[in-house]
């Protein structure tokens, strides 16, 4: 299975149509990345369907950077009994 | 200049205070006066006390069928008597639409006036309109009716240019010979001094006013003459030092205070033609005319009169109560007046089908916090119309949200979050990124992507 950051990396690629090599830890999603209203919209629901949870709209669209979205999606995983790989 | 009179101190606070008892929401914004507020008239400085309105005897009336079809191909019988029962009903019990005037010259006119007086509504009374001349009498009499207005044009322009009479004195006498036989019919005149505002206030109004209320001496309080104020090109200024022949409040005070007609005697008559229609009607009632006269939606000649539904709010919000006032029927009355032909602007106040539709994604995102950080007041409860969004590329995630929510008719918890609606906000994105749309999205495409996108809610709410 591959890691929260290589699922993470892999949902932002598609959703904001760059390469997974090109998203750093630090990167902001809207700053450095480029992601604009909808797109952080699609982001977050993206990942809930990659991981099978469901996140609180407001704390999840407070997240600000790739490496903050793989802390909040491990810690939300590990409350709704997720499986994941670290 | 530019240097600080006071030092004002934050207040801080951890709650809100939303001023509850100025922005009630359940009711308009109540309008509250405080202190007397003074006009200087000739050199000495008069008091007002705007406050007391909410204690006098304040009341509309209206001329949709009069001023407001003057400016329009004519209304049906059908279409007038049920205008005429909505009016009805928005009135309320207390009347606060006291009256409204009706033609007598043709068959139709007299059938509708009949048919409207069939209804047996107390409210709003019927009144008749007629020309200066004394044979017209008889048609309010046939009609029964207990007061008809009278043209009674006061300026030069119309003394001379129009009406060609050779002097001023003719012109007065000539008039009072119509009132006179008003009273001879039993009649209630109501003088409307047209073009007041353009007219030579101390030459000739005010000596015709004098003329006017002596020989009401010989009748009935209930026959007196009634003054109407008519402010008939729009040249009426609302605030404080403004000049005769167009200052408000000196027009009020000279007719109210130094002609002695009272306030229950005095209506004004506006237009819109210097965008100041419904303040001037407002500022009309401050000052101490109890009567101002609308029309539905302003809709009247040029550029219309004082809307009643803009009255109607004026009066609750300065009253602080509904006073009886049914405010749905100014929905009613739009959707009637949409579907026989009259238009109104999508952003009419009250009524457009727009007014309170927010396209902005940054407003629609306060909607849907609270729907009072951008709604003037319960306007579902009052009109019958919640807040809408109309979407656009300016919507954002929040518009798209709000409109689906309010479309499935969602509320509290039930809500859908902006998370679950992102395949209809990529969609409306992509109509103007890349499909390079420049109108706004209708109702009915988002009623079919709001099918596919959310089949569950279409099965349980719209199924």
């Amino acid at each position: 299975m591959a890691t929260v950051e290589e699922r993470v990396k892999a949902i932002t690629a598609g959703v904001l149509k760059l390469s997974p090599d090109e998203i750093k830890l630090d990167d902001s999603f809207t700053a450095d990345l480029g992601a604009e209203s909808v797109q952080s919209i699609e982001l977050v629901a993206m990942f809930e369907e990659e991981f099978g949870i469901e996140m609180d709209e407001d704390a999840a669209l407070s997240v600000q950077s790739v490496g903050e979205a793989i802390e909040f999606i491990t810690e939300v995983c590990r409350e709704q009994g997720v499986e994941i790989e670290e | 200049m530019g240097k600080a009179k006071k030092k004002h101190r934050l207040i801080d606070a951890k709650k809100p205070n939303l001023l509850d008892e100025i922005f009630p929401y359940s009711m308009p914004p109540t309008i509250r006066l405080e202190g007397p507020v003074v006009e200087y008239i000739d050199g000495e400085p008069v008091e007002f006390d705007f406050g007391a309105v909410k204690d006098r005897p304040i009341l509309i009336s209206d001329t949709t069928f009069r001023d407001g079809q003057q400016a329009r191909p004519p209304y049906t019988i059908e279409q007038m008597v049920h205008i005429y029962d909505l009016l009805s009903r928005l009135s309320g019990p207390n009347g606060v639409i006291r009256q409204t005037e009706f033609f007598l010259y043709t068959k139709n006119d007299r059938e509708t006036l009949d048919r409207c007086q069939a209804l047996g509504h107390t409210y709003p009374e019927c009144t008749g309109w007629i020309r200066a001349v004394v044979g017209d009498f008889r048609l309010v009499k046939e009609a029964g009716l207990k007061e008809t207005g009278m043209l009674t044009s006061c300026s030069d322009y119309h003394i001379f240019h129009k009406l060609k009479f050779r002097s001023r004195k003719e012109c007065m006498d000539s008039y009072c010979e119509v009132v006179d036989a008003a009273f001879e019919a039993g009649v209630r005149p109501r003088c409307h001094l047209e073009d007041l505002t353009r007219a030579d206030i101390e030459g000739f109004v005010l000596p015709f006013v004098d003329r006017l209320m002596a020989m009401s001496q010989q009748v009935p309080e209930e026959q007196s003459v009634k003054i109407r104020l008519c402010d008939t090109m729009g040249f009426g200024i609302s605030y404080p030092g403004a000049e005769l022949p167009r200052s408000i409040p000196k027009l009020i005070y000279k007719l109210n205070r130094e002609c002695g007609v009272p306030s229950d005697r005095l209506e004004w008559h506006g237009h819109n033609d210097f965008h100041k229609v419904h303040s001037n009607a407002a500022t009309a009632w401050l000052y101490g005319c109890d009567f101002i006269n609308t029309t539905l939606f302003g809709f009247g000649e040029r550029t219309g009169n004082p809307p009643l539904e803009g009255a109607i709010f004026e009066y609750i919000a300065l009253k602080g109560d509904l006073c009886g006032i049914d405010t749905l029927a100014i929905t009613e009355l739009a959707d009637y007046m949409r579907s026989i032909g009259l238009p109104i602007p999508d952003n009419y106040p009250f009524a457009g089908r727009a007014f309170n539709t927010t396209r902005a994604g940054i407003h629609a995102g306060g909607l849907r916090q609270d729907e009072q950080i951008y709604n003037i007041f319960d306007t579902a409860a009052l009109l019958g119309r919640p807040p809408r969004v109309a979407i656009t590329d300016k919507s954002g995630a929040d518009g798209v949200a709000h409109w689906v929510n309010e479309f499935f008719g969602l509320k509290g918890d039930d809500r859908i979050n902006k998370i679950r609606i992102h395949k209809l906000a990529r969609w409306v994105i992509d109509q103007y990124d890349v499909e390079g749309r420049l109108t706004a999205i209708s109702d009915q495409e988002l009623e079919v992507k709001a099918e596919e996108f959310f089949p569950d809610y279409w099965e349980k709410y719209k199924g």
